[in-house]
């Protein structure tokens, strides 16, 4: 029974195919994957087209596959998507979130010049080194000890309870212990 | 066999029998004048009780005293002396081992804490040896504002320094077991990197000289696991703070040196400003709740004690380092925070009463677990004390003197015991008293310590004003403290409110409604002995005056204005002050020119809604989060929330709720992505008050 109901729950998670292409405005699209890129730093506007155009692309095939949902969070995500994929192929990263989160944090807070025109294909100068160098951890690596709680034997923080629990019986009152184990 | 009896024993050995035999015979003295006094016809169970709670207050201040007046003798006894030429500093071994400067925070004001921090690691590139050491900003902070204010910053220090692998940040998932507990997870988490942590408090300033030299004192001793270095209270501008910052530093260096006559090295844990051996702190302070329920089970909330008790139980050392100079931090500014602060460490303080006879600690360690609990237990007993002895002046005022007996012709004069009373109270003022004056003798053979205490007359002025003051100030403290340890005994929990640092004033509501029931005890309690035991009255006025002055005094007292006007005047300066410490010019200038926060300006946005929208902030934000597990249960609920936080803006969500918006970056990123889709990001910023 458990399976069952947990299934039905699964099948909430799983987007449904659209029975009919989701109608959008691509004028609109543009201008918001436009604007996101803006914020993301790329202010040149070849940059920006050359960028958008891509963006624009992938979410055309996600209406193909039919995983479109709203668009316009469809094109915010595929902005996003494509920037991970460039720092992943740039830094040659293999799955290492933390690594990725670490190399967007850099580029986005603007350590790291021409990343924009690199990312939009119109450089060739490779900018792996530089990322990799404004990465910052904002930890070093574990060194860890083990620090247990160490024992604190306390005295006669028993002895009120017991104390009572003698003076009870000594006068024949019988404690909540006593009843629930007859 | 015979020569281990001719040996000399060393001189150290004697120091704690001497300070606890001077403090058991000074009670004894006085006890017996008492009791002479007292027991005139026998002893009523009223005057048995008078006499026992004389008697442990009377360890108490004589226990004070006698630190104050060692203290005395050892400074006098190093001035005379001279200073000796000291050989010149070993530079360390930056390669061999690093120290940890950590610092756990908890709300805290992001801009202090920075500013402070950098001050310390400006002073420390001055020794030239900042290569030994890495920052470590321990964030417990549960403000989401905050959280990500702190983020920012760092990251912006981060840039400025050029260094990244100095200077960590970490924000805890879960604060478990507060500050002791932010502390333990750093310790199993990177502890391995480090030899020694400095752990200081989010006011804490320490000067670049001090931290190298606690390192190296730590590297001259290896049994030494802690060495504590008094921290000396600045910065603040109020009249009552800078009251205290003048007793402080006063008498707070002479105490220091008698605490580090008879603690030796069984010293005690500060909690901050102070130098810790990582491993053994790992192995033996990984502490336990307590068995029950709070305020006396549960977590070990004044950790600091325990932490150097169990030090000491496992065998290592723990001094105080009462000669180190360049440690500081900052107070309280009004008498109504200290008062909170009071009830903070309170219920921490009292909860040691249950440690106090537990199996296999040091018996110094138990003393000072008993001196914790007496620091607010003392209140309610002083409170009980003057209670009994009014009841007893009460019950003296209607026996009617009986001048002859039987078949006597001549009258039989009731004893008198005037000379015995006032003999308790002088002797009772002059362990209370005293060593304020030694202290002043301390300047009187030291001109240069008496110029940076703005000389000998404006010291002496200061010490009586703040004598008369202090005398004003007690009962209203008592009464606090009383309240404080009765609502911990009637199984009140304290919260963990972050601490009111910067200086900020008592208006006259507030000090109505934190006095108005002193006013009113003073008034009634003073009507009644007027009326009832008008004798009483007079001895009682001290305590009345204090009461029913409090809310003129405390607003008083909490402004700056004064303050500033004192120190014009020449009252109340410190060293701090006359001769302002490098580090602390430092802070000056880092606080007047704080660091700018990183990424580009957020316009008028709260900083966690910043978080979630502005492509920088947020990067910044995920990249220091880390990924978890998935869990369709967190999704839903992290879904739940953003609605909640579109559908009915910010306002509607509690901190928690805005914490854990920010917490995970599954919920993060759709949070982001989702503004960013609306159809006006700008409009579409969540609303907030």
């Amino acid at each position: 029974m458990g399976e069952g109901v947990s299934d039905l729950l699964a099948e909430l998670e799983i987007l449904s195919p659209a029975s009919a292409p989701v109608p959008f405005d691509r004028v609109e699209l543009e201008r918001r994957a436009r604007r996101y890129l803006s914020a993301l730093g790329v202010r040149a506007e070849d940059e920006r087209l050359a960028l958008s155009q891509v963006v624009l692309k992938r979410v055309e095939l996600r209406i193909v596959v039919g995983q479109l949902g709203d668009p316009l969070e469809a094109a915010i995500e595929e902005t996003h998507l494509l920037l991970d994929q460039w720092l992943v192929a740039e830094l040659d990263l293999d799955g290492d979130s933390d690594a990725l989160s670490a190399a967007r944090a850099a580029v986005l807070g603007g350590d790291v010049a021409g990343w924009t025109r690199r990312w939009a294909g119109l450089s060739q100068a490779s900018l792996a080194q530089t990322i990799r160098a404004a990465r910052v951890s904002a930890v070093p690596e574990r060194a860890p000890l083990v620090m247990d709680a160490n024992p604190i034997e306390l005295c006669c923080h028993r002895s009120g309870p017991r104390l009572l629990a003698r003076v009870g019986r000594l006068l024949g009152i019988r404690g909540k212990s006593a009843r629930s184990n007859s | 066999m015979t020569s281990l009896w001719l040996a000399p024993v060393p001189a150290r050995h004697f120091h704690r029998p001497i300070y606890f035999s001077l403090v058991i015979l000074t009670t004894l003295f006085t006890m017996s004048l008492l009791s002479v006094a007292i027991q005139d016809d026998g002893i009523s169970t009223l005057e048995l009780v008078l006499l026992i709670l004389y008697a442990i207050l009377m360890l108490w201040i004589s226990a004070s005293f006698w630190t104050a007046a060692i203290g005395f003798v050892r400074l006098m006894r190093q001035r005379l002396r001279g200073d000796r030429a000291a050989a010149p500093p070993r530079a360390l071994d930056a390669g061999a081992f690093k120290t940890a400067l950590v610092m756990p925070v908890y709300n805290e004001d992001p801009e202090r804490v920075f500013a402070g921090l950098r001050a310390m690691y400006a002073s420390l590139e001055e020794t030239g040896e900042q290569a030994g050491f890495e920052l470590f900003i321990l964030s417990d902070t549960r403000d989401p504002d905050i959280w990500i204010q702190e983020e920012m910053l760092w990251r912006r220090w981060i840039e400025d320094l050029g260094e990244p692998a100095r200077l960590f940040y970490r924000n805890r998932v879960e604060n478990t077991a507060r500050k002791s507990g932010n502390l333990a997870d750093f310790c199993r988490d990177w502890g391995g990197r480090y030899r020694y942590m400095i752990v200081l408090d989010a006011d804490s300033i320490m000067s670049g000289e001090t931290l190298v030299e606690m390192v190296r004192r730590m590297e001259a001793d290896s049994q030494l696991a802690l060495l504590q270095v008094p921290p000396v209270p600045v910065n603040r501008s109020s009249f009552f703070a800078r009251m205290l910052q003048f007793a402080g530093s006063l008498y707070g260096r002479m105490f220091a040196a008698g605490l580090s006559f008879w603690q030796q090295d069984t010293a005690n844990f500060w909690g901050h400003n102070a130098i810790l051996r990582v491993r053994p702190f790992a192995d033996h302070c990984g502490l336990p709740k307590l068995p029950g329920s709070e305020p006396f089970g549960g977590d070990i909330l004044s950790h600091d004690f325990v932490e150097a008790a169990l030090l000491a139980r496992a065998g290592w050392k723990v001094q105080l380092a009462h000669d180190l100079g360049g440690s500081y931090e900052e107070i309280p500014p009004t008498l109504i925070d200290y008062a909170k602060r009071d009830r903070r460490w309170c219920q921490g303080n009292l909860q040691h009463a249950r440690l106090i006879l537990a199996h296999r600690f040091k018996t110094l360690s138990r003393i000072h677990f008993a001196m914790g609990v007496m620091s607010y237990a003392a209140s309610p007993l002083w409170l009980l004390f003057l209670i009994a002895t009014g009841v007893e002046a009460y019950l003296k005022s209607l026996r009617v003197p009986v001048y002859f007996f039987g078949h006597n012709v001549v009258p039989i004069w009731p004893e008198s015991y005037v000379v015995e009373m006032t003999t308790v109270l002088w002797v009772t003022l002059i362990i209370l008293f005293l060593p304020k004056i030694l202290a002043l003798v301390l300047l009187a053979v030291d001109r240069d310590e008496a110029r940076r205490f703005g000389g000998l007359r404006g010291a002496s002025l200061s010490v009586l004003i703040e004598s008369l003051l202090s005398v004003l100030l007690a009962p209203v403290l008592m009464l606090f403290q009383s309240k404080f340890v009765a609502a911990i005994l009637l199984r009140t929990t304290v919260g963990w409110p972050s601490q009111q640092r910067g200086d900020h004033q008592t208006g006259f509501v507030e000090a109505v409604g934190a006095h108005g029931i002193h006013t009113l005890i003073a008034v009634v309690t003073g009507y009644a002995a007027y009326v009832y035991v008008p004798d009483f009255f007079w001895w009682f006025t001290p305590v009345l005056a204090g009461l029913a002055l409090s809310i003129p005094v405390s607003i008083l007292t909490s402004r700056t204005s004064l303050g500033v006007w004192a120190k014009g005047a020449g009252l109340f300066l410190t060293p701090a002050e006359t001769e302002e410490p490098r580090v602390l010019k430092q802070l000056e200038e880092k606080l007047a020119d704080p660091l700018p926060l990183a990424c580009a300006s957020t316009a008028a946005q709260p900083l966690w809604t910043a978080a979630m929208k502005e492509p920088c902030i947020y990067a910044l934000h995920d990249s220091l989060l880390h990924d978890e597990p998935q869990s369709r249960r967190r999704r839903h609920i992290l879904e739940g929330l953003i609605f909640q936080l579109q559908d009915e803006g910010a306002d509607l969500l509690s901190l928690r709720e805005k914490r854990a918006l920010l917490s995970h970056r599954e919920g993060l990123y759709l949070l982001h992505t989702r503004l960013w889709a609306a159809s006006d990001p700008v409009a579409q910023t969540p609303r907030t008050g």
